[in-house]
């Protein structure tokens, strides 16, 4: 099974560093609406001191780690899978022995990861030496105790994914779904704006739902931010929910493949 | 009086395909409106914990989400559609065929597919605008709102005819099927005021690729921070961009030999 990963690796690896230089205009795209709203809230932390307690630097901090959390909790599996549901071409993959979406969809977003980091890093290094930002608050412990957020952050993200992906099976409008998904993880995540900052309405919703394990989550354990009963309660709602989304991804597969029959292929 | 017969042709087809797919057309409407509570809920965040942004009042800030999600329909109805177009033209060679018809090709390269739907979007835009502009109250003179609507429509143009160079790049360096992106990335440091950001990303969204000319510059119009020099200054710049723009984009089909020749 491991040989399988290694090889579907390489293979991924391969296809995707051909498009290295396109990576960096994609990753524009993830930087430009996290630096402007960074922008636009030092402003008004500069003219006042401070926004509800937070300084310009707890904006710059939140914000930064934003861009590097973001990258390793998205994914990207409805554009690699939807449109080979819809064609057909799925069922060449259907005939190997392996899962489509835990093996290979699963490998080509890690690759996708590595590679959007090679090009991240120094761009990053970049912006910390123009936001000049004081990481003083992190420690060993909050960077440790990150790792598990992150994953568990991701691995929801992805069976959640998955799941939409698979309700190409259903309906061709898939994108359109997707796009009100996203729509909600920009609000409830912690994307725009520090969840804090929201109307408390917003927040008790946010707390129940699985997207602030995607950013807000990670950033502010990192950051030191979170009383230890607070990263508890995340953590069992975050672990809850990672076993909701893996039921939804297990029954829209299961039924969808059923569905199935590979128009035009 | 012929590009107007056009125009109202590719019009017509265009609305047909919009009509095919009414369902989409529905969809892609109830989701835009999605997205304008989205955005003015981020304006009433930003308002709740402040009375004005860099100086700039929430009704001036609607406003400039109206400019900005005009210049974004336009782009989308548009700019965004045709540059697939293109690019797809100029990989198989059917490029030929738009050039060789009777009637200039940069016309045609812009107008041969609209996303009817974003009319819709456009709308919604300028009603964002009128509210925007009221709310700001008294403080607007006629003088300044006349130099509102000419710089919107000098900085649209600007963003034109940057949109011409980008694509007639690709008549020199084939591969270049990237040629938008930066574009559209930076697209979206147009919702805010340009005056907050920090000093070199005002330079990029000003000089580089010039997204604060259709959106922040209007807007300072209105609000009177622009001297009259300064008015005459940014139309002609809009004016002798688009000049240099359709230079390029001939000298650009001068170059190209085709691909399916």
């Amino acid at each position: 099974m491991l040989k399988i990963y290694e090889r579907l690796w390489q293979v991924n690896w391969a296809e995707q560093w051909q498009y290295r230089a396109n990576l960096l205009m994609y990753l524009l795209y993830d930087l430009v609406s996290p630096v402007v709203y960074l922008a636009v809230w030092i402003t008004i932390a500069n003219s006042q001191g401070s926004v509800d307690g937070l300084t310009a630097n707890d904006f710059i901090t939140y914000y930064l780690t934003l861009l590097i959390v973001d990258q390793l909790t998205n994914e990207i599996t409805i554009h690699i899978l939807a449109y080979k549901i819809q064609d057909g071409t799925l069922s060449s993959e259907l005939l190997r022995p392996v899962h489509p979406i835990l093996t290979s969809s699963l490998v080509y977003n890690l690759a996708s990861k590595v590679l959007s980091f090679i090009v991240l890093l120094p761009v990053w290094l970049v912006l910390c030496l123009l936001f000049r930002p004081d990481y003083s608050s992190v420690s060993l412990g909050s960077f440790l105790l990150t790792l598990p957020a992150v994953l568990l952050g991701f691995a929801i993200a992805f069976l959640l994914g998955a799941a939409i992906t698979c309700l190409a099976f259903w309906t061709t409008r898939v994108y359109a779904i997707s796009d009100f998904y996203s729509g909600l993880v920009l609000i409830f995540s912690g994307q725009f704006v520090p969840l804090q900052l929201m109307p408390p309405f917003i927040q008790d919703v946010a707390r129940f739902l699985p997207f602030q394990m995607f950013r807000y989550v990670p950033i502010q354990i990192v950051l030191n931010k979170l009383p230890p009963n607070q990263i508890l309660q995340d953590f069992a709602i975050g672990i809850a929910w990672f076993v909701v989304a893996l039921l939804l991804f297990r029954l829209t597969w299961r039924e969808g493949i059923k569905r199935f029959s590979a128009v035009g292929a | 009086m012929r590009l107007f017969q056009l125009l109202s042709a590719f019009f017509k087809v265009n609305l047909q395909i919009a009509v095919a797919y009414r369902m989409d057309t529905f969809v892609n409407i109830l989701l835009n409106l999605l997205w304008l509570g989205w955005e003015l809920l981020g304006l009433s965040i930003i308002f709740s914990n402040t009375p004005s942004l860099g100086g700039w009042s929430l009704g001036e800030l609607i406003a400039l989400l109206g400019i900005f999600r005009l210049v974004n329909a336009l782009m989308a109805a548009l700019i965004w559609p045709n540059t697939e177009n293109f690019n797809a033209a100029v990989r198989d060679g059917t490029l030929d065929y738009t050039l060789l018809q009777p009637v200039d090709s940069m016309f045609l390269v812009t107008f041969s597919r609209m996303v009817i739907w974003h009319a819709w979007d456009m709308v919604l835009a300028t009603v964002l605008i009128v509210v925007g502009v009221r709310m700001t109250g008294s403080g607007v003179t006629a003088p300044n709102l006349v130099s509102f609507l000419f710089l919107s429509v000098s900085g649209t143009v600007i963003l034109y005819s940057l949109w011409i160079v980008l694509i007639a790049a690709t008549f020199w360096f084939v591969k270049f099927d990237n040629n938008v992106t930066i574009l559209q990335a930076l697209l979206d440091t147009g919702r805010y005021p340009s005056t907050v950001y920090p000093t070199w990303l005002r330079l990029i969204v000003t000089f580089l690729v010039p997204i604060a000319v259709a959106t922040t510059v209007p807007l300072q119009a209105l609000r009177g921070d622009l001297t009259g020099w300064q008015v005459l200054l940014f139309l002609g710049i809009g004016a002798a961009s688009f000049l240099v723009a359709s230079r390029v984009w001939k000298a650009g089909v001068r170059k190209y030999s085709g691909a399916s020749a």
